[in-house]
Protein backbone atom coordinates (compact mmCIF):
# COMPACT_ATOMS: atom_id res chain seq x y z
CA UNK A 1 0.00 0.00 0.00
CA UNK A 2 1.51 3.35 -1.02
CA UNK A 3 -0.01 5.54 1.69
CA UNK A 4 1.12 5.12 5.30
CA UNK A 5 0.20 6.95 8.46
CA UNK A 6 3.40 8.37 9.93
CA UNK A 7 2.14 10.24 12.99
CA UNK A 8 -0.91 11.81 14.59
CA UNK A 9 -1.08 14.71 17.01
CA UNK A 10 -4.15 15.29 19.20
CA UNK A 11 -4.23 18.50 21.18
CA UNK A 12 -4.99 17.88 24.83
CA UNK A 13 -6.48 19.90 27.64
CA UNK A 14 -4.99 23.35 27.85
CA UNK A 15 -4.47 23.63 24.11
CA UNK A 16 -1.23 24.07 22.20
CA UNK A 17 0.50 26.91 20.44
CA UNK A 18 1.65 24.64 17.62
CA UNK A 19 1.30 21.17 16.21
CA UNK A 20 4.65 19.75 15.14
CA UNK A 21 5.67 16.63 13.26
CA UNK A 22 9.39 15.97 13.67
CA UNK A 23 11.91 13.32 12.66
CA UNK A 24 10.00 12.73 9.41
CA UNK A 25 11.74 9.91 7.55
CA UNK A 26 12.91 10.55 4.02
CA UNK A 27 11.73 7.20 2.73
CA UNK A 28 8.47 8.35 1.15
CA UNK A 29 7.83 10.32 -2.03
CA UNK A 30 5.09 12.75 -0.99
CA UNK A 31 3.54 13.87 2.30
CA UNK A 32 -0.04 14.69 3.17
CA UNK A 33 -1.32 16.36 6.33
CA UNK A 34 -4.99 16.10 7.25
CA UNK A 35 -6.13 18.66 9.81
CA UNK A 36 -9.17 19.18 12.01
CA UNK A 37 -8.39 22.28 14.05
CA UNK A 38 -10.04 24.96 16.13
CA UNK A 39 -8.36 28.01 17.66
CA UNK A 40 -9.12 30.18 20.67
CA UNK A 41 -8.83 33.34 18.60
CA UNK A 42 -12.00 35.48 18.56
CA UNK A 43 -12.74 35.14 14.86
CA UNK A 44 -14.62 32.82 12.48
CA UNK A 45 -11.58 31.49 10.70
CA UNK A 46 -7.96 31.23 11.80
CA UNK A 47 -5.30 30.66 9.19
CA UNK A 48 -3.00 27.69 9.69
CA UNK A 49 0.58 28.77 8.98
CA UNK A 50 3.10 26.12 8.01
CA UNK A 51 6.84 26.03 8.66
CA UNK A 52 9.28 23.44 7.43
CA UNK A 53 12.42 22.40 9.30
CA UNK A 54 12.02 25.24 11.76
CA UNK A 55 12.55 27.85 9.04
CA UNK A 56 10.83 30.91 10.51
CA UNK A 57 11.88 33.32 7.75
CA UNK A 58 8.66 34.45 6.09
CA UNK A 59 10.47 35.50 2.94
CA UNK A 60 11.40 31.87 2.26
CA UNK A 61 7.74 31.03 1.69
CA UNK A 62 5.06 32.12 -0.76
CA UNK A 63 1.34 31.47 -0.69
CA UNK A 64 -1.23 32.25 -3.36
CA UNK A 65 -4.88 31.57 -2.65
CA UNK A 66 -8.44 31.66 -3.96
CA UNK A 67 -10.95 32.25 -1.15
CA UNK A 68 -14.73 32.26 -1.02
CA UNK A 69 -16.75 33.47 1.96
CA UNK A 70 -20.25 32.53 0.88
CA UNK A 71 -20.92 35.74 -0.99
CA UNK A 72 -17.68 36.82 -2.68
CA UNK A 73 -14.41 35.44 -3.99
CA UNK A 74 -10.94 36.83 -3.50
CA UNK A 75 -7.42 36.00 -4.60
CA UNK A 76 -4.25 37.21 -2.96
CA UNK A 77 -0.60 36.30 -2.43
CA UNK A 78 2.12 37.06 0.10
CA UNK A 79 5.06 35.58 1.95
CA UNK A 80 4.63 32.94 4.67
CA UNK A 81 3.00 29.61 3.90
CA UNK A 82 -0.69 29.17 4.55
CA UNK A 83 -1.80 25.54 4.66
CA UNK A 84 -5.37 25.50 5.92
CA UNK A 85 -8.20 27.04 7.90
CA UNK A 86 -9.19 26.47 11.53
CA UNK A 87 -12.41 27.63 13.08
CA UNK A 88 -12.06 30.37 15.70
CA UNK A 89 -13.71 30.84 19.05
CA UNK A 90 -16.68 32.75 17.56
CA UNK A 91 -17.50 29.94 15.12
CA UNK A 92 -20.34 27.53 15.90
CA UNK A 93 -19.45 25.59 19.03
CA UNK A 94 -17.87 22.17 18.74
CA UNK A 95 -16.99 22.70 15.09
CA UNK A 96 -13.50 22.40 13.67
CA UNK A 97 -12.02 23.57 10.40
CA UNK A 98 -10.96 20.88 7.93
CA UNK A 99 -7.92 21.14 5.73
CA UNK A 100 -5.61 19.01 3.66
CA UNK A 101 -2.01 19.89 2.76
CA UNK A 102 -0.13 17.93 0.08
CA UNK A 103 3.64 18.18 -0.32
CA UNK A 104 5.03 16.37 -3.39
CA UNK A 105 8.65 15.26 -3.47
CA UNK A 106 9.34 16.52 0.04
CA UNK A 107 12.71 14.77 0.28
CA UNK A 108 14.07 16.03 -3.03
CA UNK A 109 16.80 18.61 -3.52
CA UNK A 110 14.64 21.21 -5.28
CA UNK A 111 12.43 23.88 -3.78
CA UNK A 112 9.23 22.48 -2.28
CA UNK A 113 5.73 23.17 -3.56
CA UNK A 114 2.44 22.57 -1.78
CA UNK A 115 -1.24 22.19 -2.60
CA UNK A 116 -3.78 22.92 0.13
CA UNK A 117 -7.54 22.99 0.49
CA UNK A 118 -9.34 24.17 3.61
CA UNK A 119 -12.65 25.24 5.07
CA UNK A 120 -13.68 26.86 8.33
CA UNK A 121 -16.98 25.44 9.53
CA UNK A 122 -19.73 27.72 10.77
CA UNK A 123 -23.53 27.58 10.95
CA UNK A 124 -23.68 31.32 10.42
CA UNK A 125 -22.90 33.24 7.24
CA UNK A 126 -19.22 33.80 7.90
CA UNK A 127 -17.24 30.76 6.77
CA UNK A 128 -14.34 30.40 4.38
CA UNK A 129 -13.41 27.93 1.65
CA UNK A 130 -9.95 28.27 0.21
CA UNK A 131 -7.48 26.64 -2.13
CA UNK A 132 -3.78 27.47 -1.96
CA UNK A 133 -0.61 27.11 -3.96
CA UNK A 134 2.53 27.29 -1.83
CA UNK A 135 6.29 27.26 -2.14
CA UNK A 136 9.23 26.96 0.22
CA UNK A 137 12.62 27.86 -1.23
CA UNK A 138 14.42 25.36 0.99
CA UNK A 139 16.24 22.60 -0.94
CA UNK A 140 16.76 20.31 2.04
CA UNK A 141 14.52 17.34 2.64
CA UNK A 142 11.61 18.21 4.91
CA UNK A 143 12.14 16.59 8.30
CA UNK A 144 9.71 18.62 10.38
CA UNK A 145 6.40 20.37 9.81
CA UNK A 146 4.96 22.90 12.26
CA UNK A 147 1.35 24.09 12.08
CA UNK A 148 1.10 27.49 13.74
CA UNK A 149 -1.74 29.88 14.36
CA UNK A 150 -1.35 33.53 13.45
CA UNK A 151 -2.16 34.29 17.08
CA UNK A 152 -3.57 32.33 19.98
CA UNK A 153 -3.60 28.58 20.43
CA UNK A 154 -5.12 25.43 18.97
CA UNK A 155 -7.75 24.10 21.37
CA UNK A 156 -8.31 20.65 22.82
CA UNK A 157 -9.53 17.96 20.37
CA UNK A 158 -7.79 19.63 17.46
CA UNK A 159 -5.90 16.99 15.54
CA UNK A 160 -3.56 16.54 12.60
CA UNK A 161 -2.36 13.38 10.89
CA UNK A 162 0.73 13.02 8.72
CA UNK A 163 0.76 10.45 5.91
CA UNK A 164 3.60 9.33 3.68
CA UNK A 165 2.94 8.34 0.07
CA UNK A 166 5.47 6.14 -1.68
CA UNK A 167 6.08 5.52 -5.37
CA UNK A 168 8.54 2.71 -4.82
CA UNK A 169 7.91 -0.67 -6.39
CA UNK A 170 5.67 0.89 -9.03
CA UNK A 171 3.99 -1.69 -11.24
CA UNK A 172 0.80 -1.73 -13.29
CA UNK A 173 1.64 0.75 -16.05
CA UNK A 174 4.48 1.74 -18.32
CA UNK A 175 5.87 5.27 -18.50
CA UNK A 176 8.25 6.86 -20.97
CA UNK B 1 -6.19 12.14 -0.76
CA UNK B 2 -7.77 8.69 -0.71
CA UNK B 3 -6.43 5.63 1.03
CA UNK B 4 -5.50 2.37 -0.75
CA UNK B 5 -3.06 3.97 -3.17
CA UNK B 6 -0.58 1.88 -5.11
CA UNK B 7 2.16 3.28 -7.33
CA UNK B 8 1.73 2.11 -10.93
CA UNK B 9 4.57 3.97 -12.66
CA UNK B 10 6.89 6.88 -11.98
CA UNK B 11 9.35 8.90 -14.05
CA UNK B 12 11.85 11.60 -13.13
CA UNK B 13 13.24 13.27 -16.23
CA UNK B 14 17.00 13.12 -16.61
CA UNK B 15 16.84 15.61 -19.49
CA UNK B 16 14.26 17.73 -21.25
CA UNK B 17 11.41 15.84 -22.85
CA UNK B 18 8.46 16.92 -24.97
CA UNK B 19 5.93 14.37 -23.75
CA UNK B 20 5.42 11.78 -21.02
CA UNK B 21 3.24 8.76 -21.75
CA UNK B 22 1.67 6.35 -19.30
CA UNK B 23 0.52 3.25 -21.15
CA UNK B 24 -0.71 -0.27 -20.49
CA UNK B 25 -2.51 1.01 -17.40
CA UNK B 26 -4.07 -1.95 -15.63
CA UNK B 27 -7.82 -1.84 -15.09
CA UNK B 28 -7.92 -3.37 -11.62
CA UNK B 29 -8.27 -0.21 -9.51
CA UNK B 30 -11.23 2.11 -8.93
CA UNK B 31 -9.55 5.49 -9.55
CA UNK B 32 -6.25 6.88 -10.78
CA UNK B 33 -4.22 9.72 -9.24
CA UNK B 34 -1.61 11.47 -11.36
CA UNK B 35 0.88 13.62 -9.44
CA UNK B 36 3.11 15.99 -11.40
CA UNK B 37 5.80 18.44 -10.35
CA UNK B 38 7.32 20.23 -13.29
CA UNK B 39 9.25 23.04 -14.84
CA UNK B 40 9.62 23.56 -18.57
CA UNK B 41 11.25 25.44 -21.39
CA UNK B 42 8.79 28.30 -21.63
CA UNK B 43 5.50 29.64 -20.29
CA UNK B 44 3.04 26.96 -21.18
CA UNK B 45 -0.05 25.10 -20.08
CA UNK B 46 -0.12 21.45 -19.07
CA UNK B 47 -2.32 19.17 -21.16
CA UNK B 48 -3.36 15.53 -20.90
CA UNK B 49 -4.83 13.39 -23.66
CA UNK B 50 -6.61 10.13 -22.87
CA UNK B 51 -6.26 7.00 -24.99
CA UNK B 52 -4.98 9.06 -27.92
CA UNK B 53 -8.34 10.81 -28.30
CA UNK B 54 -7.72 14.06 -30.23
CA UNK B 55 -11.39 14.92 -30.65
CA UNK B 56 -13.32 17.69 -28.93
CA UNK B 57 -14.44 15.21 -26.32
CA UNK B 58 -13.18 17.00 -23.20
CA UNK B 59 -15.18 19.57 -21.24
CA UNK B 60 -14.25 21.57 -18.20
CA UNK B 61 -15.34 24.00 -15.53
CA UNK B 62 -12.69 25.71 -13.48
CA UNK B 63 -12.07 28.34 -10.85
CA UNK B 64 -8.76 30.14 -10.50
CA UNK B 65 -7.00 32.74 -8.44
CA UNK B 66 -3.92 34.55 -9.70
CA UNK B 67 -3.03 36.37 -6.53
CA UNK B 68 -5.09 39.44 -7.29
CA UNK B 69 -8.30 38.33 -8.95
CA UNK B 70 -10.60 35.32 -8.99
CA UNK B 71 -12.07 33.83 -12.15
CA UNK B 72 -14.17 30.97 -13.37
CA UNK B 73 -14.65 29.47 -16.79
CA UNK B 74 -15.98 26.53 -18.75
CA UNK B 75 -15.75 25.08 -22.23
CA UNK B 76 -14.77 22.17 -24.40
CA UNK B 77 -11.29 21.19 -25.50
CA UNK B 78 -9.34 18.49 -27.32
CA UNK B 79 -7.53 17.54 -24.09
CA UNK B 80 -7.62 17.95 -20.31
CA UNK B 81 -6.33 21.26 -18.98
CA UNK B 82 -5.44 22.89 -15.66
CA UNK B 83 -1.73 22.92 -14.94
CA UNK B 84 1.27 24.98 -15.94
CA UNK B 85 4.72 24.22 -17.33
CA UNK B 86 6.91 27.26 -16.64
CA UNK B 87 10.65 27.71 -16.88
CA UNK B 88 10.81 30.39 -14.19
CA UNK B 89 8.84 28.67 -11.44
CA UNK B 90 7.89 25.19 -10.32
CA UNK B 91 4.34 23.87 -10.63
CA UNK B 92 2.49 20.92 -9.12
CA UNK B 93 -0.66 19.20 -10.32
CA UNK B 94 -2.91 16.50 -8.88
CA UNK B 95 -5.38 14.81 -11.24
CA UNK B 96 -7.97 12.41 -9.89
CA UNK B 97 -9.54 10.17 -12.54
CA UNK B 98 -12.66 8.60 -11.07
CA UNK B 99 -13.91 5.16 -12.04
CA UNK B 100 -11.32 5.16 -14.84
CA UNK B 101 -11.80 1.56 -15.90
CA UNK B 102 -15.60 1.61 -16.06
CA UNK B 103 -17.13 1.00 -19.49
CA UNK B 104 -20.62 2.25 -18.68
CA UNK B 105 -19.94 5.93 -18.10
CA UNK B 106 -18.05 8.99 -19.25
CA UNK B 107 -14.97 9.72 -17.15
CA UNK B 108 -14.81 12.57 -14.66
CA UNK B 109 -11.57 14.15 -13.56
CA UNK B 110 -10.96 16.51 -10.67
CA UNK B 111 -7.71 18.43 -10.56
CA UNK B 112 -5.81 20.86 -8.38
CA UNK B 113 -3.07 22.79 -10.11
CA UNK B 114 -0.64 25.11 -8.37
CA UNK B 115 2.15 27.54 -9.07
CA UNK B 116 2.78 29.86 -6.14
CA UNK B 117 4.18 32.51 -8.49
CA UNK B 118 1.25 32.39 -10.93
CA UNK B 119 -2.03 30.84 -9.83
CA UNK B 120 -4.00 28.17 -8.03
CA UNK B 121 -6.71 26.33 -9.98
CA UNK B 122 -9.39 23.74 -9.33
CA UNK B 123 -11.07 21.99 -12.24
CA UNK B 124 -13.82 19.49 -12.86
CA UNK B 125 -13.52 17.88 -16.27
CA UNK B 126 -15.20 15.15 -18.31
CA UNK B 127 -13.90 12.90 -21.02
CA UNK B 128 -16.93 11.92 -23.12
CA UNK B 129 -16.05 8.28 -23.62
CA UNK B 130 -17.14 5.02 -22.04
CA UNK B 131 -13.81 3.37 -22.81
CA UNK B 132 -11.56 2.33 -19.96
CA UNK B 133 -8.54 4.62 -19.61
CA UNK B 134 -5.40 2.76 -20.64
CA UNK B 135 -3.12 5.58 -21.81
CA UNK B 136 -2.34 9.11 -20.63
CA UNK B 137 -0.25 11.45 -22.77
CA UNK B 138 1.07 14.42 -20.76
CA UNK B 139 2.64 17.42 -22.52
CA UNK B 140 3.09 21.18 -22.43
CA UNK B 141 1.25 23.30 -25.00
CA UNK B 142 4.68 24.06 -26.50
CA UNK B 143 8.29 23.29 -25.73
CA UNK B 144 9.43 20.66 -23.28
CA UNK B 145 9.38 19.53 -19.70
CA UNK B 146 12.69 20.27 -17.99
CA UNK B 147 15.01 17.78 -16.37
CA UNK B 148 13.96 17.02 -12.82
CA UNK B 149 10.23 17.08 -13.60
CA UNK B 150 8.51 14.18 -11.83
CA UNK B 151 5.43 12.22 -12.90
CA UNK B 152 3.80 9.49 -10.79
CA UNK B 153 0.65 7.50 -11.47
CA UNK B 154 -1.18 5.78 -8.60
CA UNK B 155 -4.05 3.32 -8.61
CA UNK B 156 -6.64 3.82 -5.88
CA UNK B 157 -8.45 0.78 -4.56
CA UNK B 158 -12.13 0.81 -3.76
Amino acid sequence: MAITKIAQVDVGAGGAANITFSSIPGTYTDLMVSMSIRSDVAENGTLILVQFNGDATDANYTWLRLLGNGSSTFSSTATQLQGGFATGSTSTATTFGNSSLFIPNYAGSAAKTTSADGVSENNATAAFQTIWAGKWTGTAAITSITLKSGGGNWVQYSSATLYGISNSGATGATVS
Amino acid sequence: MPNGMTALATLTLGGSQATVTFSSIVGTYRDLMLIIQDTGSGTEGLRIRINGDTGSNYSYVLMAGDGSSASSGSGSMTELIGGLVYSASISNSIYHFMDYSATDKHKTVLSRNNNASVNTVATAQRWASTAAITTLLVYPTAGTFAAGSIFTLYGVSA
